[in-house]
């Protein structure tokens, strides 16, 4: 019965839902997990990396996480096709800013600009929504460093912490529980992205080709977009196992009666 | 600065596409006129109610605009109160040369981009050199399309703490400078404040002030678009003083050397 009010985006049920809209947030619900973490030094986006194919050929670095512009950096979870439209509609518009401006675009600017965007897609046209939801990380010199969060209604939040994709109330929830405001710098940000992609992703075991992990940081006036090499995120895992083996060491004798 | 959509980006959402619930009218059906439909010419103008030289100086902890209060109308002094120089916001003045409604029309537009941002309320202002970036692409657009805004403009201010002068002309070259002069100033006024440089690369606001007015003095003299009443704008960190009608004394008993003057 609900059927008949959703197959098309622009209007609404009689229980005044856009189902569209709620079937493509489902649809990132089955995407492989982003999660971001604001540091007091930087941002750290961590992505579940889910083409782990040995024939894929290595044409992208990275297969969710975009550079937007000198500042900023955003992670995506859902359809890689519309990701990979708005991504580069990002793009676009910040640097249609820095020509006119002669500098970077605000953060929140950039992100409510599209998320006006994919608001116009549930409201005008009948053309469905983007099924995509973004984390964006940036620094700007009126705010700092800072990280949204937008969905395919075009509703965009800004955070401290937060996850999108598969198990992302999970995610978020011990994030909730674990994540220190004030007191959190880039490391802890990345020991605290690893312990919690691990609980939330399918795999048994973290791997390196399975997760993608950036920062963000500010040195001399510039910022600072790293995606972390192999071998780092391999050091970060063996840290984040060394201490899981510690934890449950410690636990085992008070276990045993 | 807020960003309005609507000014940088494609203003429709789906250009040359169908508008929502309509036929779609295919492009190239009927092709009558060569020319736009309107048929008004949007060619290279000739500007009517024009303003000349402004000055802009930078001294020790700021940049200081001046130019005279006059708009004329060929070789007549028309309005002799138009002011030149505005300020945009507490940090950036814009001061105008040439034609009085192109210099008009973009005021308006530059106010209400400062609106927009104070409806944002985002903590983002426009900053000079911002402004002098977005008000060169805007000319050299409209240059490229041969219907130029017919202007210089100067744009002063502090940015990042430290003092900006900024210059742009109607075909789009900028530039930035510790001291510039447009219009008739850069040949009688530029030298004169160059020499003032030289001889104390950070001026005081007194000395650079002293220094715009002697300028404009002589202008007054040598320019005959010129009037004896003008604007001085002053930018420092403390923000943005514009005096207006400044009338200063001149001595034209050289007059009586100039062979036929009674």
């Amino acid at each position: 019965m609900a059927r008949r009010y959703d197959t098309r985006t622009t209007i609404f049920s009689p229980e005044g839902r856009l189902y569209q809209v709620e079937y493509a947030m489902e649809a990132i619900g089955h995407a492989g997990t982003c999660l971001g973490i604001l540091a007091s030094d930087g941002i750290v986006l961590a992505a579940e990396r889910r083409n782990t194919n040995k024939l894929l050929d290595e044409v992208f670095f990275s297969e969710k996480i975009y550079q937007l512009n000198a500042d900023m950096v955003c992670s995506v979870a859902g359809i890689t096709s519309d990701a990979n439209v708005l991504t580069n509609e990002l793009r676009l518009i910040s640097q249609r800013y820095l020509l006119q401006y002669g500098e970077s675009i605000p953060c929140e600017q950039l992100v409510s600009w599209l998320c006006d965007v994919k608001q116009a897609y549930t409201q005008y046209g009948g053309k469905r929504p983007f099924g995509v939801s973004l984390l964006y990380a940036g620094w700007d010199h009126q705010y700092g460093f800072q990280l949204y969060q937008s969905d395919p209604s075009g509703n965009y939040g800004g955070w401290k912490a937060t996850c999108i994709g598969n198990n992302s109330a999970a995610a978020v929830s011990m994030l909730k529980q674990e994540y220190k405001e004030g007191e959190t710098k880039i490391d802890d940000a990345l020991a605290l992205a690893i312990r919690v992609m691990s609980k939330t992703m399918d795999a048994t075991k973290l791997t390196p080709d399975k997760l993608e992990l950036a920062t963000l940081t500010r040195h001399d006036n510039k910022t600072y977009i790293k995606v972390l090499p192999v071998a780092q995120v391999k050091a970060l895992i063996a840290d984040h196992e060394k201490k899981e083996a510690a934890e449950a060491a410690k636990s085992k004798p008070s276990t045993a009666s | 600065m807020y960003a309005n959509p609507n000014s940088i980006i494609n203003p429709s959402l789906w250009p040359n596409g169908p508008a929502p619930g309509c036929f779609f009218n295919f492009p190239g059906a009927n092709v009558t006129s060569t020319s736009s439909s309107s048929g008004i010419i949007t060619r290279t103008q000739s500007p009517v109610t024009t303003g000349t030289s402004i000055l802009g100086l930078v001294f020790d902890g700021g940049v200081m605009l001046a130019g005279d209060m006059l708009g004329s109308y060929g070789s007549m002094a028309k309005f002799r109160s138009i002011e030149r120089t505005i300020k945009v916001n507490n940090s950036t003045v814009l001061g105008a040369t040439g034609d009085i409604a192109d210099f008009q029309h973009l005021k308006a537009i530059i106010e209400q981009k400062v609106i927009d941002e104070d409806c944002a309320d985002d903590g983002f202002t426009l900053k000079p050199k911002a402004l002098h970036t977005w008000l060169t692409r805007v000319l050299y657009n409209r240059r490229s399309k041969f219907d130029p805004l017919w202007n210089t403009f100067l744009v002063a201010g502090i940015e990042d703490g430290e003092p900006y002068l900024g210059c742009v002309d109607k075909i789009g070259t900028a530039f930035s400078d510790s001291k510039i002069a447009t219009g008739y100033g850069a040949h009688i006024a530029l030298p004169l404040m160059r020499e003032g440089l030289e001889k104390k690369p950070q001026m005081t606001q007194e000395e650079a002030r002293a220094l715009l007015i002697n300028c404009l003095r002589v202008l007054f003299y040598r320019d005959c678009r010129a009037l004896n009443k003008h604007q001085i704008a002053t930018i420092t960190k403390e923000g943005v003083t514009i005096e207006n009608n400044i009338e200063l004394d001149t001595n034209w008993e050289v007059a009586n050397f100039v062979i036929g003057y009674e």
